[in-house]
């Protein structure tokens, strides 16, 4: 190898940081990098047989959209985040009672009529449990079960999915503490999935088009271009948000979460205008009854061996306030969410099947 | 000189410069050991990050620094069975003089890395060689400091010095650079997977998974490129004038076997006095050297031309230079650490702490000031920085002792890392369990600048962040009328401080801009000074 002289090595080093500072000068001048986010849809991702069939002109769809078929629905588009609807005949929600974690989520799937559904042969799947904290094990229902994290993780891939990322980035604790205190991290590499980390510079400004309060905010990229999104919350206490679920799990992939913490509600409900999970699995193993979100208390812990599953994300929340003795509007995001027509929270008429 | 041996000193002269000449075999097993042992150090440097080695691995080189482990010892009259190691170097010395200094400091080895070439190969003016006496009397400040419980001076152990400048100064730094790296290169589509999977790779392994933010990374940095930069006054200028933990090997070394001695047809070349990275060969006194200086790095060994040069064992006791120290420097010394103790003993700051002087877990009860050898291991292992070198928090005494500031950063609930890795137990080694019921400081809310108190408005994060199983902050709801009539209720958070063990996160956490309002303050004194 030809040795290069001191003049030659500085002179292209000089040419390298000047080319980074001039990429981070036109980055500053708002040179966005080109992705293709879907936008969100602001309709009921769950059929609403009551409905005309026509679909809906409101929405602003990406051009390879297609309308599919009989259900009358909304939308349909078979972009990356747009919840698949149920077919007539399925329930909107399945709940699972008593049994072990995994097979409670089996058997909610199977009655949801197969992950299949929700996860197309080849799909990139991002599983996002609550890993908020790493302070403790999953007894104390501060982060999802890790049964129930690894449950879903070896459905996708039987399903077919090409790859399955299991991420959070929490607050208490750095997050390879927390994958594996949770014991997340274990199943979810014994499922045959990947746990992520979330680095700081793959985190995009991103507009929130039908954001009622948060018109911007930087989410993690990768969960922006994830063919299938699976929300796995746990269900459990929250001082300001009163409960914690599966629309609130989404603060788990923006940065600025101080910035969030006014007028929670709407900026909750405003963040799920654009990530919006194919499936919502709400873990109801173990929920937290106050304390939480970091827990800490055994006392405080309730076993319920439930777990919730709904393609709409706001049904499935709705029904998991009922396990805490409350109603869905007790909840600002579900309220609002429900306003806003993310989906659906008036329990009476979803078509709910308990197994 | 005869044409003969005229020759073979352009001959050497010609392979002693420094680009592609083929070393020694000496020189070559010296330069090996000491890029390893460099390399060791920077190995445990990287993996002393929590969820890294085990703490007792990651700790060994300052355990295997005498320094440190006697002025402790002095310090606290107790040892402890870990730095016995100590024991290992002291041997080292009395066998091989200063080969600690030539074959195994990390500092030194980046001296000689950064050497400027050119010192090799002319002749030099060196600085006196009274300055030599400056390292013992450092060292005899730091012994008898030592003796009346102060470890201040430590600072200056090369060790401490370059884990407190890698800590807080040279990553943080590097992992700027390369988040800027990856920012800039991710954005390019075809290499946005490499990136991706590139910092998959070097996080958390080897960068921390969050960047970290240190205090005075600059001033850190400036003393660190001052010891280098003296290395231009004269080659291992530190070394030789300055370096205290020298100083004590030196004195250890004028008992040590191996000495270098020259043969008697030396015809006074001078190669040796112009190769020697100390300057103590000297042509007056026959090209002898002083086993105190001579850090048997053995090039001049192998730097003669007619192989006059031997290492040989003896038992003696070295000279006794102009230079070393005499009874009017060892008064001197013993008068100025008294004095300075004195000093420090009848600053306010031994009476009152100043108000956020938040220490490591369990470290006031066990007064950190006396125990701490300064050697930001603790920084260096806390997940969060949340530990930071004292600027103005301890004063001048406790200067760079670890200060827990949780702006930057907040004492992990599930951590106990920084009582675990501390060589001497300044931080108590508690067990996870006893940490998380460990006090270190109490929060109080600034009720003019909360959200809640203040703006009436809903916010919290302080009472999410709590990790107390039973939250040390509770929540009234309160009624206010704001100004247009309206009446609103609002969540008032308050501490419950007997249950606050001031672990920050939510001062860390406060949404409130600049100063939290939340804030640790220092505890309440539990024993008595």
């Amino acid at each position: 190898m030809s040795k290069m002289s001191r003049r030659e090595f500085l002179s292209s080093l000089l040419a390298g940081m000047g080319a980074i500072a001039v990429d981070q000068v036109l980055i500053a001048c708002g040179v966005k990098p080109n992705l293709e986010v879907p936008t969100a849809t602001n309709v009921p991702p769950t059929s609403v047989p009551s409905q005309p069939s026509t679909p809906t002109s409101t929405t602003v769809s990406p051009t390879k959209s297609t309308s599919k078929t009989s259900v009358p629905t909304p939308v349909q588009s078979e972009t990356a985040l747009s919840p698949s609807a149920t077919p007539p005949g399925m329930p909107d929600l399945v709940v699972a009672r008593g049994g072990e974690p995994e097979d409670l989520v089996r058997r909610a799937l199977a009655a949801l009529g197969g992950i299949e559904k929700f996860v197309p042969k080849g799909a990139k799947v991002i599983v996002k449990p609550n890993i908020c904290v790493a302070y403790h094990t999953y007894e104390y229902a501060a982060t999802t079960n890790p049964w129930v994290v690894g449950a879903l993780v070896k459905m996708c891939l039987e399903a077919g999915a090409s790859s399955v990322q299991v991420m959070d980035y929490g607050f208490g604790g750095t997050p390879q503490e927390a994958y594996t205190i949770s014991g997340i991290a274990e199943q979810v590499k014994a499922a045959g999935g990947e746990m992520a980390y979330m680095p700081g510079f793959k985190y995009i400004t991103t507009e929130i088009p039908n954001g009622v309060d948060l018109k911007k905010s930087d989410i993690f990229e990768d969960i922006l271009k994830a063919d299938v999104l699976i929300d796995v919350p746990i269900a459990k206490h929250h001082g300001e948000a009163r409960l914690t679920l599966g629309m609130k799990n989404w603060m788990g992939v923006i940065r600025n979460r101080s910035a969030i913490h006014q007028n929670l509600g709407q900026r909750i409900a405003d963040l799920n205008t654009l990530i919006r999970p194919k499936l919502t699995v709400v873990d109801a193993v173990r929920i937290l009854m106050a304390n939480g979100p970091t827990g800490g208390d055994l006392n405080d812990v309730k076993k319920l061996d439930t777990v919730i599953a709904s393609p709409d994300i706001v049904a499935a929340d709705s029904y998991a306030t009922t396990l805490f003795g409350m109603k869905p509007d007790d909840i600002d995001y579900i309220r609002i969410g429900a306003a806003m027509g993310l989906g659906r929270s008036d329990l009476g008429s979803l078509k709910i099947e308990e197994i | 000189m005869t044409n003969e041996t005229q020759a073979s000193v352009k001959q050497i002269t010609k392979i002693k410069r420094w680009t592609g000449r083929p070393a020694g075999r000496w020189i070559t097993a010296r330069k090996v050991t000491q890029y390893l042992a460099l390399l060791v150090f920077v190995v445990l440097f990287i993996w002393s990050r929590r969820g890294g080695l085990p703490s007792n691995l990651v700790n060994t080189p300052m355990r295997l620094d005498p320094l440190a482990v006697l002025t402790h010892l002095l310090a606290n009259r107790t040892f402890l069975a870990g730095s016995a190691l100590a024991l290992i170097t002291i041997a080292l010395t009395l066998v091989f003089g200063r080969a600690w200094c030539g074959w195994l400091c990390p500092l030194g080895t980046v001296l000689d890395i950064v050497s400027p070439k050119h010192w090799r190969e002319k002749k030099r003016v060196d600085p006196p060689e009274t300055w030599r006496s400056v390292k013992y009397s450092l060292l005899l400040v730091i012994l008898v400091a030592a003796l009346f419980g102060n470890l201040t001076l430590l600072i200056l152990d090369p060790l401490t010095i370059l884990i407190r400048t890698l800590t807080t100064s040279i990553w943080p730094a590097l992992d700027q650079i390369i988040i800027a790296i990856e920012t800039t290169l991710y954005r390019i589509p075809i290499l946005a997977g490499p990136i991706s999977n590139f910092d998959m790779a070097i996080r958390p392994k080897i960068l921390p998974s969050e960047p970290l933010f240190f205090r005075d990374t600059l001033l850190f940095a400036a003393v660190f490129v001052g010891v280098i930069a003296l290395n231009f006054i004269a080659p291992r200028f530190w070394c030789r004038y300055l370096c205290p933990l020298g100083g004590m090997l030196g004195m250890l070394s004028k008992l040590s076997l191996f000495r270098r001695q020259v043969g008697e047809e030396c015809k006074g070349c001078t190669l040796c006095t112009n190769v020697c990275p100390t300057g103590t060969i000297n042509p007056t006194k026959g090209y002898a050297s002083d086993p105190s200086e001579c850090t048997m790095c053995l090039d001049c060994l192998e730097t003669c031309p007619r192989s006059l040069i031997v290492f040989n064992p003896g038992l003696s006791l070295a000279e006794w230079n102009d230079y070393d120290p005499n009874r009017r420097q060892a008064l001197a010394s013993f008068g100025a650490a008294i004095a300075a103790v004195a000093l420090f003993r009848s600053n306010m700051l031994a009476k009152r702490d100043t108000p956020y002087l938040v220490r490591p877990p369990g470290a006031r009860e066990n007064n950190l000031m006396s125990k701490c050898i300064r050697c930001a291991e603790c920084m260096r292992t806390c997940p969060t920085s949340a530990l930071q070198p004292s600027v103005m928090e301890a004063g001048i005494e406790g200067l760079w002792t670890p200060v827990l500031i949780p702006r930057l950063g907040y004492c992990d609930y599930a951590c106990n890392a920084c009582g675990q890795v501390c060589p001497v137990q300044a931080i108590p080694p508690l067990s996870l369990d006893d940490k998380r019921t460990q006090v270190i400081g109490k929060a109080y809310i600034n009720q003019n600048r909360c959200i809640a108190w203040s703006d009436h408005r809903d916010c919290l994060v302080c009472e999410e962040m709590c990790p107390i199983p039973e939250k040390a902050i509770w929540l009234e709801k309160t009624e206010f009328k704001r100004v247009d009539g309206t009446l609103v209720t609002v969540q008032l958070p308050q501490v419950m401080r007997e249950r606050c063990i001031g672990c920050g996160i939510c001062e860390y956490k406060c949404p409130v801009n600049g100063e939290a309002a939340i804030r640790v303050y220092v505890p309440e004194t539990q024993v008595p000074f």
